[in-house]
């Protein structure tokens, strides 16, 4: 009886190890497809073109914190993968942040599903970037208050960052990404 | 030495001088070709566009007369969140008298809004807002090459696309190509690839292709580039698909096979249509030509008679009889002797006609009563007395001995010509075998005859043999038709040229032939 009381907890246990680390038993394979990202673009750009057709409750409440989107060439190319890819993680959790508290204040029903979706391509992004191998990165609590963000004050201004954000940042990162290169070549 | 360093150096730096001209000159150029694109298609002043990640430049253009000096327009942009910066300007001449204002910026931020002011003596005269990712105007492609894939009707279009770093996946490409003669073009788009094989093109014909690129404007977006250089090529002729011809040889030998034998089956009936076989009379003369050379006497000699009278296709005629005369008889004894001789003298001048109303009256009648009276009461003819007469009687005894004969006609039949001279005499005459004398003018029948008769007994009432009344003249004959009145009373006397040979023509009317059945 007690042989049998241990193969059954030895069984439990493996199961259990399987719930909580499914990582490290199956690495995740490199997304490198462009239409993926392509795919996320084309929504926030959605939700642009609808929030500009909106004129009444579709307003943010408070001034949020949103990532910079300008991109110089020859910076950028001189930051290292790490770098890159901690500005981009950055900058998506402050959109998360931002279109979170957007959601709330929109009333337009067309509209708050953009937004959802938009919530939710976000989180697929940073699922993306964790196949190209690039580490998980939680940025500070005082990120607002850093270099590298803006404060805007209406959700125009806000979902034009967000699209300009994705085609810009992420997108470099994710096609320059050396997961992909290494497939390509 | 000094010089000969001082004199290297000058012309290196020549060197450097004429290439820096020649690149600044291409450029020039190049921009000069964008520009003119970019005037045409869009409509915003000032035109901007993004040559690479560090290439933007901004212009506008305005009259040569109306245009001010330089120093009177401001250039200023600023990026979202950042201060008002100045671009510094140029000018160029461009056709039509026109003048272009132009700005390069070689530091770029993209993927953010830039705003665009022009002012012009403090006054703002264009005003712009955009994105410098989304105004990419690239070159064109280079190293466009076309090749035969080694198919028919098909072309393999490769290119080099433009120096964009990452930027291979976000570019889209359009091949044009059509007939070098044609202004007509089909176009044709790829995505992310340099190479296209362009089909279904026709054979032996001189293609005319080229390309251009433009950013897909998810990540980066623009103009559509400049055509490449035109590349033309010649399609392969077209070739002799390997299944027709064998479908049509196999087709073309069944064919000659059905026709063969179509031919062997009705050989016997083309053969007789085409080549004919010549008659010979070998089949029927046997052994003539093969065993006797063709000497027909000596065939004759060996061979029966028979076949003289066999079918009748060997003679036109009909077969001979032979005559028998048996007597003669007085023709026209009540004839006055004018009429007589004037009958007579007719006779000698028409005696081919055989007609003589006299003749017909008289000898006719005269003629009947006495073989009427004979038959009636026949005389025995066999006695000596009676052929010893004058009176000739002419027997023709068809040819009943050979059996083959297949003549079925009525003038095989035996006939028997009664010769009646003017002798009143009814008994048959005797005559001499002589031939045939033509008196002329003597009114009397000649009792020379050629015919053969003998002393039988002439028996009228013999079977098969037909009878005849016949009254010689010496100069004709007629004979007259024994069982019919009528035909005697309408005159249809036969008159034939006595010459002891077979008629050449015969006159079946006045020929009565009957059988004793």
């Amino acid at each position: 009886m007690l042989r049998k009381t241990g193969k059954g907890l030895f069984a439990l246990l493996l199961i259990v190890l399987e719930w909580t680390c499914p990582g490290l038993l199956s690495p995740l394979r490199p997304i490198c497809d462009p239409r993926v990202l392509k795919h996320f673009i084309q929504e926030a750009q959605d939700a642009e073109v609808a929030m500009k057709s909106c004129r009444e409750g579709c307003g943010l409440s408070q001034t949020v914190s949103v990532p910079q989107t300008t991109v110089n060439y020859d910076d950028w190319e001189k930051k290292d993968e790490l770098e890159k890819a901690q500005e981009v993680q950055t900058g998506l959790w402050l959109l998360q942040q931002a279109l979170g508290l957007l959601g709330p204040s929109v009333t337009d029903t067309a509209l708050n599903n953009h937004i959802d979706n938009n919530v939710r391509n976000l989180v697929s992004i940073n699922a993306v970037l964790r196949s190209l191998n690039f580490q998980e990165y939680t940025p500070p609590a005082n990120v607002t208050s850093l270099d590298g963000t803006w404060r805007v004050s209406s959700a125009t201004e806000l979902l034009q960052v967000h699209v300009n954000f994705l085609r810009g940042k992420v997108g470099l990162l994710v096609s320059g990404a050396p997961a992909c290169q290494h497939n390509v070549s | 030495m000094t010089c000969d360093h001082l004199g290297r150096l000058f012309a290196l730096f020549l060197m450097f001088c004429g290439a820096g001209t020649a690149f600044l000159v291409q450029g020039s150029r190049d921009f000069e070709k964008k520009a003119m694109m970019l005037l045409r298609e869009e409509r915003q002043n000032p035109k901007c566009f993004a040559g690479g990640m560090k290439d933007f430049t901004c212009f506008w253009e305005e009259d040569e007369e109306r245009a001010g000096s330089l120093d009177q327009y401001t250039f200023t942009y600023a990026y979202q969140n950042e201060n008002n910066q100045t671009c510094p300007l140029t000018t160029m001449p461009a056709e039509g008298g026109k003048l272009l204002f132009i700005c390069h910026l070689k530091r770029l931020q993209m993927f953010v809004q830039m705003d665009i002011k022009v002012h012009r003596e403090g006054r703002m005269i264009h005003n712009r807002s955009l994105l410098i990712e989304l105004v990419f105007l690239l070159d064109p492609p280079t190293n466009v090459t076309v090749s035969h894939t080694g198919q028919q009707g098909q072309l393999n279009v490769t290119w080099v696309p433009p120096p964009l770093k990452y930027k291979d996946d976000s570019m889209m490409y359009e091949v044009i190509y059509a007939p070098a003669d044609s202004h007509l073009g089909q176009v044709e788009v790829a995505r992310a690839s340099s190479e296209m094989i362009l089909r279904d093109l026709q054979d032996s014909t001189k293609y005319k292709v080229q390309v251009r690129v433009k950013l897909d404007g998810i990540t980066f977006g623009g103009y559509w580039s400049a055509w490449s250089e035109p590349v033309f090529i010649e399609t392969l002729p077209a070739e002799i698909d390997p299944l027709i011809v064998s479908l049509t040889v196999i087709i073309s030998f069944i064919v000659l096979v059905l026709v063969l034998v179509s031919l062997l089956s009705h050989y016997r009936f083309l053969m007789k249509k085409v080549w004919p076989t010549i008659p010979t009379p070998d089949g029927k003369f046997k052994g003539l030509f093969t065993v006797y050379g063709g000497d027909f006497q000596e065939w004759l000699g060996h061979t029966s008679g028979g076949l003289w009278f066999t079918p009748a296709f060997i003679y036109s005629e009909e077969c001979p009889s032979p005559l028998e005369v048996l007597s003669e008889l007085s023709i026209c004894p009540s004839l006055p002797p004018k009429a007589s001789k004037v009958s007579t003298t007719t006779m000698n001048k028409d005696t081919k006609t055989g007609l003589d109303e006299c003749r017909a009256t008289s000898q006719e009648h005269w003629l009947l009563d006495r073989l009427r009276a004979f038959q009636q009461d026949p005389q025995p003819c066999s006695q000596p007395s009676m052929l010893e007469s004058q009176d000739t009687y002419v027997t023709l005894s068809g040819n009943r001995q050979s059996e083959d004969v297949e003549d079925t006609l009525e003038e095989t039949l035996p006939l028997e010509v009664l010769f009646a001279s003017r002798k009143t005499a009814m008994c048959e005459s005797h005559s001499d075998l002589g031939s045939v004398q033509q008196s002329s003018g003597s009114g009397q029948l000649s009792s020379q005859s050629s015919f053969e008769y003998t002393n039988n007994v002439w028996t009228p009432n013999a079977p098969g043999y037909t009878y005849m009344a016949v009254a010689d003249s010496g100069v004709s004959m007629d004979y007259s038709p024994m069982s019919r009145v009528d035909d005697i009373a309408k005159g249809v006397i036969y008159a034939n040229d006595y010459k002891n040979e077979i008629p050449a023509h015969r006159r079946p009317l006045l020929l009565r032939q009957y059988r004793n059945s």
